[in-house]
């Protein structure tokens, strides 16, 4: 029988309260005991979601400077759910968000999609970054995919940036939505978890008919798109690797040795060959994405 | 909201820009508690950050046309505690929220029954300062009844009130208000009386509530006379507003009306408390105003670069020459 998680649910709610514990007073720790017992007695909806608009008025909403230990721990217990950035509200949300019974998955389905319905922002935030901790993740699909929908910055960006779920879940439409809405929206790309396992062929080719959007409209194309179309270079594409191969930009020549790189296809590896220097600092490490998107200041 | 009002030919002809005043209120800040920044551009929320207006209050109102249903509430409530306060934040403007069934579709009352029942949803939400704007329109029996249970909420959530008083019959009706407030036990200095004029502001002001006034042209007060009103019942409890909304309305009348009253020889001791303190006095009762916050949302850097252009992050908007002919 299906399990309605697919981590371990209650060594991660523990590790998410000795978080909170560790950075709230005993007000707000007394007030919260006492929501998860009238929780446990009246399983009442409304209970539920009060508690979960209260939250920030209880708890703060300090930014969290956590040690790199319980980062990685919450990492390993939940196929790399990422605390960084968060604030004690949107951490404790979460933690709330794991104490309704789980059990009758329609139950829980319809209380939590009553959450995103009635959202403010900050709530939507906090929603969307948990979806890699929800329990009978294949629920959460079409509400990930409406979520790219959204026009809101900071809820895009908990949806895509350092969020386990939609590499995990979303079908290849879906995915490539979300890719092409980040570049869209000049997100920083690289903290997209799962870029380069989901990069497909129908992704690389709608980023290149993109990028002769840009290119018609005296536009710049952002140099990590490239990235995605590397291990799809085909007879097509190959002129558009070798128009930024000549850019008078360092960050696009980069780009087009990295592409090469990674690219399977010969003629794309027969251009790098051209330049020694950039295949030696890509072997050695000194050129990589995680540099291009340094030189970027993505954050 | 807006109503109709004999206009002369004068009216309709093109005017010349002056934005002088704009240096008479350089540096200063200003609070707009009540303005339907849905119904503006992306222009109107420019123009009120250069001017100096740091937060707003966007009450829930009726949206021009009667709406028919009660899921067009609900994503109109929703859209004020989400994509509205995002566009806000977007010029550096605090966005909050007063949450309400407004009285014109009270008088609907299957529907208002429905949207009764959501409104808790909405009024524990963070960013939410009121409940609001209800009250009287035509004054009938079935919106002293919801506007009478919506006190009941506020009451109940401890969160101050925003009374839209009635275009028609308004002392009648303003009177009535606050009577009936005082009635359910709601402490006068919870509650924020709109819209008032010289003919209500002495009573809503003696009773201990607090005072409104809305800078609307044509049909509702003029800056003129509001400096008036400052001259003769001084700052305490009074502050203005512009409820701009679809109507001919000015989402600037808040920094204008300071700049007027500055001219006009006001202390800018009043002019700040009626042009910003009170209003931030009276709605923080709700715990949902943060001063701090005004800062935060500002916080917009814009010195990232990116492929050697700036890019906004965060989500400002980058501006546009209005004045160019070529649009890129």
């Amino acid at each position: 029988m299906e399990q309605p998680y697919d981590y371990d649910r209650n060594g991660v709610s523990a590790l998410l309260y000795a978080i909170i514990e560790q950075h709230s007073n005993s007000q707000s720790r007394d007030w919260l005991m006492q929501r998860s017992n009238v929780l446990q007695e009246t399983k009442s909806v409304q209970q539920f979601n009060l508690t979960f608009s209260a939250i920030p008025r209880f708890t703060g909403k300090d930014l969290l400077t956590l040690p790199t230990g319980i980062i990685s721990n919450l990492q390993h217990a939940a196929h790399g759910f990422f605390v960084q950035h968060y604030t004690l509200d949107r951490l404790t949300r979460t933690w709330w968000l794991l104490q309704w019974p789980s059990d009758n998955r329609d139950a829980y389905v319809q209380t939590v999609e009553g959450l995103f319905n009635a959202a403010e922002m900050n709530e939507l935030v906090a929603l969307y970054g948990a979806l890699p901790l929800l329990p009978w993740p294949q629920e959460w699909k079409l509400r990930t995919a409406e979520g790219i929908r959204s026009n809101i910055g900071t809820v895009l960006e908990a949806i895509m940036l350092d969020n386990p779920y939609p590499a995990r879940y979303l079908d290849e439409p879906a995915w490539n939505q979300l890719v092409m809405k980040a570049l869209f929206t000049e997100k920083p790309v690289h903290r997209i978890i799962g870029l380069d396992e989901r990069a497909n062929a129908r992704l690389a080719a709608t980023l290149v008919d993109y990028a002769h959007e840009r290119w018609a409209a005296g536009r710049t194309v952002n140099p990590m798109l490239w990235r995605l179309v590397a291990g799809f270079i085909n007879e097509a594409t190959m002129p558009d690797i070798q128009r930024i191969w000549q850019s008078a930009e360092n960050i696009e020549k980069d780009a087009a040795a990295l592409a090469c790189y990674y690219s399977p296809y010969p003629p794309a590896k027969a251009l790098l060959k051209q330049s020694p220097r950039a295949e030696q600092d890509i072997i050695k490490g000194a050129l990589s994405w995680s540099r291009v998107a340094e030189k970027l200041g993505g954050n | 909201m807006c109503c109709s009002q004999q206009l002369t030919e004068k009216d309709l002809q093109p005017q010349p820009m002056q934005q002088g005043y704009i240096d008479r209120i350089r540096g200063m800040r200003f609070f707009d508690p009540h303005v339907h920044m849905t119904s503006r551009t992306t222009d109107d929320y420019q123009a009120m950050a250069d001017a100096g207006i740091t937060a707003i209050i966007e009450p829930a109102f009726w949206l021009g046309q009667p709406r028919t249903g009660v899921d067009t509430f609900r994503d109109y409530f929703s859209s004020l505690i989400g994509w509205e306060r995002f566009r806000a934040s977007q010029f550096g403007i605090k966005h909050y929220c007063t949450i309400g069934l407004n009285s014109k579709e009270a008088n609907n009352e299957r529907l208002a029954e429905a949207v009764m029942e959501i409104l808790p949803l909405f009024i524990y939400k963070e960013g939410v300062v009121g409940v609001g704007e209800i009250g009287f329109d035509d004054q009938t029996p079935a919106e002293e009844k919801y506007y009478r249970a919506q006190l009941e909420l506020a009451k109940e959530a401890n969160l101050p009130v925003q009374i839209h008083t009635p275009h028609r019959d308004k002392k009648q009706g303003t009177q009535r208000s606050m009577d009936i407030a005082i009635e359910h036990g709601l402490n006068p200095a919870m509650v924020i009386v709109d819209h008032n004029n010289e003919e209500t502001v002495k009573e809503v002001l003696d009773r201990g509530f607090w005072a409104a006034f809305t800078i609307y042209p044509f049909t509702k007060m003029g800056n003129e006379r509001m400096v008036d009103i400052v001259k003769q019942y001084g700052s305490e409890r009074i502050m203005v507003n512009s409820a701009a909304d679809w109507g001919i309305s000015d989402p600037l009348a808040v920094p204008k009306t300071a700049a007027l009253m500055h001219e006009s020889g006001i202390d800018s001791n009043h002019i700040h408390l009626v042009t910003y303190r009170n209003a931030i006095t009276a709605f923080s009762q709700s715990g949902q105003i943060n001063e701090a916050d005004f800062e935060t949302v500002k916080q917009i850097d814009q010195s990232e670069k990116f492929n050697g252009s700036t890019v906004l992050r965060g989500g400002q908007q980058p501006r546009i020459d209005k004045n160019a002919i070529i649009i890129r």
